[in-house]
Protein backbone atom coordinates (compact mmCIF):
# COMPACT_ATOMS: atom_id res chain seq x y z
CA UNK A 1 0.00 0.00 0.00
CA UNK A 2 2.90 2.38 0.85
CA UNK A 3 4.46 1.81 -2.57
CA UNK A 4 1.07 2.21 -4.30
CA UNK A 5 0.32 5.53 -2.60
CA UNK A 6 3.84 6.93 -3.05
CA UNK A 7 3.85 5.90 -6.73
CA UNK A 8 0.48 7.60 -7.22
CA UNK A 9 1.56 10.77 -5.42
CA UNK A 10 4.97 10.87 -7.13
CA UNK A 11 3.48 10.36 -10.60
CA UNK A 12 0.72 12.92 -9.99
CA UNK A 13 3.16 15.60 -8.82
CA UNK A 14 5.83 14.95 -11.46
CA UNK A 15 3.34 14.74 -14.34
CA UNK A 16 1.36 17.73 -13.08
CA UNK A 17 4.41 19.97 -12.81
CA UNK A 18 5.77 18.96 -16.22
CA UNK A 19 2.36 19.44 -17.84
CA UNK A 20 2.07 22.84 -16.20
CA UNK A 21 5.31 23.90 -17.89
CA UNK A 22 4.16 22.49 -21.25
CA UNK A 23 0.81 24.26 -20.86
CA UNK A 24 2.55 27.57 -20.12
CA UNK A 25 4.40 27.33 -23.45
CA UNK A 26 1.28 26.32 -25.44
CA UNK A 27 -0.80 29.09 -23.85
CA UNK A 28 1.93 31.63 -24.64
CA UNK A 29 2.00 30.50 -28.29
CA UNK A 30 -1.82 30.59 -28.43
CA UNK A 31 -1.93 34.10 -26.98
CA UNK A 32 0.80 35.52 -29.23
CA UNK A 33 0.37 33.61 -32.50
CA UNK A 34 -3.06 31.99 -32.50
CA UNK A 35 -4.78 29.06 -30.83
CA UNK A 36 -5.01 26.86 -33.94
CA UNK A 37 -1.26 26.69 -34.65
CA UNK A 38 -0.46 26.24 -30.95
CA UNK A 39 -2.84 23.27 -30.75
CA UNK A 40 -1.52 21.74 -34.00
CA UNK A 41 2.05 21.94 -32.69
CA UNK A 42 1.01 20.45 -29.34
CA UNK A 43 -1.01 17.68 -31.01
CA UNK A 44 1.98 16.72 -33.18
CA UNK A 45 4.13 16.44 -30.07
CA UNK A 46 1.49 14.36 -28.26
CA UNK A 47 1.45 11.93 -31.22
CA UNK A 48 5.25 11.57 -31.02
CA UNK A 49 5.01 11.07 -27.24
CA UNK A 50 2.44 8.29 -27.71
CA UNK A 51 4.95 6.50 -29.95
CA UNK A 52 7.73 7.12 -27.40
CA UNK A 53 5.50 5.74 -24.61
CA UNK A 54 4.81 2.60 -26.62
CA UNK A 55 8.49 2.10 -27.41
CA UNK A 56 9.67 2.68 -23.81
CA UNK A 57 6.90 0.65 -22.12
CA UNK A 58 5.57 -2.40 -23.99
CA UNK A 59 8.53 -2.72 -26.38
CA UNK A 60 11.68 -2.04 -24.29
CA UNK A 61 10.82 -2.35 -20.57
CA UNK A 62 8.49 -5.35 -21.02
CA UNK A 63 11.33 -7.40 -22.53
CA UNK A 64 13.90 -6.89 -19.76
CA UNK A 65 13.95 -9.52 -16.94
CA UNK A 66 12.85 -8.23 -13.47
CA UNK A 67 16.22 -7.76 -11.69
CA UNK A 68 18.08 -5.99 -14.52
CA UNK A 69 14.90 -3.98 -15.12
CA UNK A 70 14.90 -2.83 -11.49
CA UNK A 71 18.53 -1.72 -11.88
CA UNK A 72 17.73 0.21 -15.08
CA UNK A 73 14.64 1.82 -13.53
CA UNK A 74 16.51 2.56 -10.30
CA UNK A 75 19.31 4.33 -12.17
CA UNK A 76 16.80 6.29 -14.31
CA UNK A 77 14.77 7.38 -11.27
CA UNK A 78 17.94 8.33 -9.39
CA UNK A 79 19.10 10.48 -12.31
CA UNK A 80 15.74 12.27 -12.51
CA UNK A 81 15.13 12.36 -8.76
CA UNK A 82 18.54 13.67 -7.71
CA UNK A 83 18.40 16.36 -10.42
CA UNK A 84 14.96 17.55 -9.20
CA UNK A 85 16.24 17.37 -5.63
CA UNK A 86 19.45 19.29 -6.45
CA UNK A 87 17.48 22.08 -8.11
CA UNK A 88 14.94 22.01 -5.27
CA UNK A 89 17.66 22.43 -2.63
CA UNK A 90 19.20 25.34 -4.56
CA UNK A 91 15.78 27.02 -4.92
CA UNK A 92 14.84 26.57 -1.27
CA UNK A 93 18.26 27.91 -0.24
CA UNK A 94 17.73 30.99 -2.42
CA UNK A 95 20.61 30.01 -4.75
CA UNK A 96 18.40 29.57 -7.81
CA UNK A 97 15.32 31.43 -9.07
CA UNK A 98 12.09 29.86 -7.81
CA UNK A 99 10.31 27.60 -10.28
CA UNK A 100 7.39 29.41 -11.90
CA UNK A 101 5.27 28.29 -14.84
CA UNK A 102 3.74 31.79 -14.87
CA UNK A 103 7.21 33.37 -15.32
CA UNK A 104 7.90 30.85 -18.07
CA UNK A 105 4.60 31.81 -19.74
CA UNK A 106 5.49 35.50 -19.66
CA UNK A 107 9.06 34.90 -20.91
CA UNK A 108 7.79 32.72 -23.76
CA UNK A 109 5.28 35.40 -24.77
CA UNK A 110 8.03 37.99 -24.82
CA UNK A 111 10.28 35.77 -26.97
CA UNK A 112 7.43 35.04 -29.41
CA UNK A 113 6.59 38.73 -29.60
CA UNK A 114 10.05 39.35 -31.08
CA UNK A 115 9.41 36.95 -34.00
CA UNK A 116 8.09 38.15 -37.37
CA UNK A 117 4.26 38.16 -37.32
CA UNK A 118 2.48 35.21 -39.01
CA UNK A 119 1.28 35.64 -42.60
CA UNK A 120 -2.56 35.51 -42.61
CA UNK A 121 -3.96 32.36 -44.24
CA UNK A 122 -0.61 30.50 -44.11
CA UNK A 123 0.50 27.85 -41.58
CA UNK A 124 2.50 29.49 -38.78
CA UNK A 125 5.39 27.00 -38.58
CA UNK A 126 7.49 28.92 -36.01
CA UNK A 127 4.48 28.87 -33.63
CA UNK A 128 3.83 25.17 -34.27
CA UNK A 129 7.49 24.31 -33.70
CA UNK A 130 7.73 26.30 -30.46
CA UNK A 131 4.54 24.71 -29.08
CA UNK A 132 5.50 21.23 -30.30
CA UNK A 133 9.06 21.40 -28.95
CA UNK A 134 7.85 22.59 -25.54
CA UNK A 135 5.30 19.80 -25.23
CA UNK A 136 7.75 17.21 -26.57
CA UNK A 137 10.55 18.03 -24.13
CA UNK A 138 8.32 18.29 -21.06
CA UNK A 139 6.26 15.28 -22.17
CA UNK A 140 9.29 13.09 -22.72
CA UNK A 141 10.18 13.44 -19.06
CA UNK A 142 6.56 12.54 -18.18
CA UNK A 143 6.76 9.39 -20.34
CA UNK A 144 10.06 8.30 -18.78
CA UNK A 145 8.95 8.98 -15.18
CA UNK A 146 5.57 7.23 -15.57
CA UNK A 147 7.20 4.26 -17.33
CA UNK A 148 9.86 4.02 -14.60
CA UNK A 149 7.39 4.29 -11.71
CA UNK A 150 5.02 1.90 -13.51
CA UNK A 151 7.72 -0.75 -13.85
CA UNK A 152 7.61 -1.43 -10.09
CA UNK A 153 5.80 -4.27 -8.32
CA UNK A 154 2.56 -2.27 -8.19
CA UNK A 155 2.44 -2.13 -11.99
CA UNK A 156 1.29 0.78 -14.14
CA UNK A 157 -2.04 1.34 -12.32
CA UNK A 158 -0.89 3.81 -9.60
CA UNK A 159 1.43 5.68 -11.99
CA UNK A 160 -1.33 6.03 -14.59
CA UNK A 161 -3.90 6.99 -11.93
CA UNK A 162 -1.52 9.67 -10.64
CA UNK A 163 -0.94 10.90 -14.21
CA UNK A 164 -4.70 11.06 -14.80
CA UNK A 165 -5.22 13.10 -11.61
CA UNK A 166 -2.45 15.45 -12.76
CA UNK A 167 -3.94 15.91 -16.25
CA UNK A 168 -7.34 16.77 -14.73
CA UNK A 169 -5.75 19.23 -12.28
CA UNK A 170 -3.66 20.94 -14.98
CA UNK A 171 -6.68 21.28 -17.30
CA UNK A 172 -8.61 22.83 -14.40
CA UNK A 173 -5.76 25.26 -13.75
CA UNK A 174 -5.52 26.02 -17.49
CA UNK A 175 -9.20 26.93 -17.56
CA UNK A 176 -8.64 29.75 -15.08
CA UNK A 177 -5.00 30.38 -15.76
CA UNK A 178 -3.16 33.27 -14.06
CA UNK A 179 -4.12 33.23 -10.40
CA UNK A 180 -3.80 29.50 -9.55
CA UNK A 181 -0.52 29.40 -11.50
CA UNK A 182 0.92 32.26 -9.46
CA UNK A 183 -0.21 30.70 -6.17
CA UNK A 184 1.27 27.23 -6.70
CA UNK A 185 4.30 26.55 -4.46
CA UNK A 186 6.13 25.04 -7.45
CA UNK A 187 9.61 25.03 -5.91
CA UNK A 188 8.39 23.06 -2.88
CA UNK A 189 6.37 20.65 -5.03
CA UNK A 190 9.37 19.99 -7.28
CA UNK A 191 11.55 19.41 -4.23
CA UNK A 192 8.96 16.85 -3.02
CA UNK A 193 9.01 15.11 -6.42
CA UNK A 194 12.80 14.93 -6.16
CA UNK A 195 12.53 13.23 -2.77
CA UNK A 196 9.93 10.69 -3.98
CA UNK A 197 11.73 9.83 -7.24
CA UNK A 198 15.10 9.51 -5.47
CA UNK A 199 13.59 7.26 -2.78
CA UNK A 200 12.11 5.00 -5.47
CA UNK A 201 15.44 5.10 -7.34
CA UNK A 202 17.45 3.85 -4.33
CA UNK A 203 14.72 1.30 -3.51
CA UNK A 204 14.56 -0.25 -7.00
CA UNK A 205 18.32 -0.14 -7.55
CA UNK A 206 18.90 -2.02 -4.29
CA UNK A 207 16.22 -4.60 -5.06
CA UNK A 208 17.71 -5.11 -8.51
CA UNK A 209 21.09 -5.77 -6.87
CA UNK A 210 19.64 -8.45 -4.57
CA UNK A 211 19.00 -6.37 -1.42
CA UNK A 212 16.06 -7.17 0.85
CA UNK A 213 14.83 -3.97 2.54
CA UNK A 214 14.04 -4.17 6.27
CA UNK A 215 10.30 -3.46 6.50
CA UNK A 216 9.60 -4.21 2.80
CA UNK A 217 7.81 -1.37 0.97
CA UNK A 218 7.85 0.72 4.18
CA UNK A 219 11.56 1.26 3.41
CA UNK A 220 10.37 3.93 0.96
CA UNK A 221 9.27 6.00 3.95
CA UNK A 222 12.60 5.89 5.78
CA UNK A 223 14.47 6.42 2.52
CA UNK A 224 12.36 9.53 1.88
CA UNK A 225 12.95 10.68 5.48
CA UNK A 226 16.73 10.26 5.05
CA UNK A 227 16.66 12.22 1.78
CA UNK A 228 14.58 15.02 3.34
CA UNK A 229 16.93 15.23 6.37
CA UNK A 230 20.12 15.29 4.29
CA UNK A 231 18.75 17.76 1.74
CA UNK A 232 17.35 20.09 4.42
CA UNK A 233 20.80 20.18 6.05
CA UNK A 234 22.14 21.25 2.64
CA UNK A 235 19.40 23.89 2.28
CA UNK A 236 20.30 25.35 5.69
CA UNK A 237 24.04 25.26 4.94
CA UNK A 238 23.70 26.86 1.49
CA UNK A 239 21.29 29.52 2.76
CA UNK A 240 23.82 30.51 5.47
CA UNK A 241 26.73 30.87 3.01
CA UNK A 242 27.35 34.25 1.42
CA UNK A 243 25.54 34.66 -1.91
CA UNK A 244 27.55 33.34 -4.92
CA UNK B 1 17.36 20.24 -29.10
CA UNK B 2 20.09 17.60 -28.54
CA UNK B 3 21.60 19.69 -25.74
CA UNK B 4 18.15 19.99 -24.14
CA UNK B 5 17.59 16.23 -24.41
CA UNK B 6 20.99 15.55 -22.81
CA UNK B 7 20.11 17.95 -20.02
CA UNK B 8 16.74 16.25 -19.61
CA UNK B 9 18.22 12.77 -19.20
CA UNK B 10 21.58 13.46 -17.53
CA UNK B 11 20.80 16.76 -15.81
CA UNK B 12 22.65 20.08 -15.75
CA UNK B 13 25.83 18.75 -14.13
CA UNK B 14 28.03 15.75 -14.86
CA UNK B 15 28.43 15.16 -11.12
CA UNK B 16 25.03 13.42 -10.88
CA UNK B 17 25.42 10.83 -13.66
CA UNK B 18 29.01 10.24 -12.51
CA UNK B 19 27.94 9.76 -8.88
CA UNK B 20 25.09 7.44 -9.84
CA UNK B 21 27.48 5.39 -12.03
CA UNK B 22 30.02 5.10 -9.18
CA UNK B 23 27.23 4.10 -6.75
CA UNK B 24 26.01 1.43 -9.18
CA UNK B 25 29.51 0.05 -9.81
CA UNK B 26 30.28 0.01 -6.07
CA UNK B 27 27.00 -1.84 -5.48
CA UNK B 28 27.78 -4.49 -8.10
CA UNK B 29 31.33 -4.95 -6.72
CA UNK B 30 30.21 -5.18 -3.08
CA UNK B 31 27.42 -7.61 -4.01
CA UNK B 32 30.01 -9.87 -5.64
CA UNK B 33 32.44 -9.49 -2.70
CA UNK B 34 30.03 -10.33 0.14
CA UNK B 35 26.53 -11.38 -0.88
CA UNK B 36 25.56 -12.25 2.73
CA UNK B 37 25.86 -8.84 4.34
CA UNK B 38 25.01 -7.08 1.10
CA UNK B 39 21.63 -8.81 1.02
CA UNK B 40 20.78 -7.28 4.42
CA UNK B 41 22.57 -3.93 4.43
CA UNK B 42 23.46 -3.08 0.82
CA UNK B 43 20.49 -0.73 0.48
CA UNK B 44 21.97 1.62 3.06
CA UNK B 45 25.27 1.67 1.16
CA UNK B 46 23.37 2.70 -1.98
CA UNK B 47 21.45 5.33 0.00
CA UNK B 48 24.81 6.67 1.22
CA UNK B 49 26.04 6.79 -2.39
CA UNK B 50 22.93 8.70 -3.50
CA UNK B 51 23.27 11.21 -0.65
CA UNK B 52 27.01 11.68 -1.33
CA UNK B 53 26.19 12.26 -5.01
CA UNK B 54 23.59 14.89 -4.08
CA UNK B 55 25.99 16.69 -1.74
CA UNK B 56 28.80 16.60 -4.33
CA UNK B 57 26.50 18.00 -7.03
CA UNK B 58 25.54 20.89 -4.73
CA UNK B 59 29.19 21.68 -3.97
CA UNK B 60 30.20 21.70 -7.67
CA UNK B 61 27.87 24.28 -9.19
Amino acid sequence: MTAFLLTLAGAALAVGLELLEAMAIVLAVAAERGRRDALIGAAGAVALLAIAGFVVGPVVLARIPLEPLQVVIGVALLLFGLEWLRKGVLRLAGRRAPSSALAEYLEEREALHALAPPVPGRPDWPARIVAGKGVLLEGLEVVLIVAALGAGKEGLAPALAGAAVAVAAVIAIGAVVHRPLARLPESHLKYAVGVVLSAFGVFFLAEGLGVEWPGGDAALLYLAAALVTASQIQVTGLAREAPA
Amino acid sequence: MIAQLRKLVLGETWTLPLGVAITLLAGVALDAAGPGWWHRAGGFVLLGGALATLVASLRRR
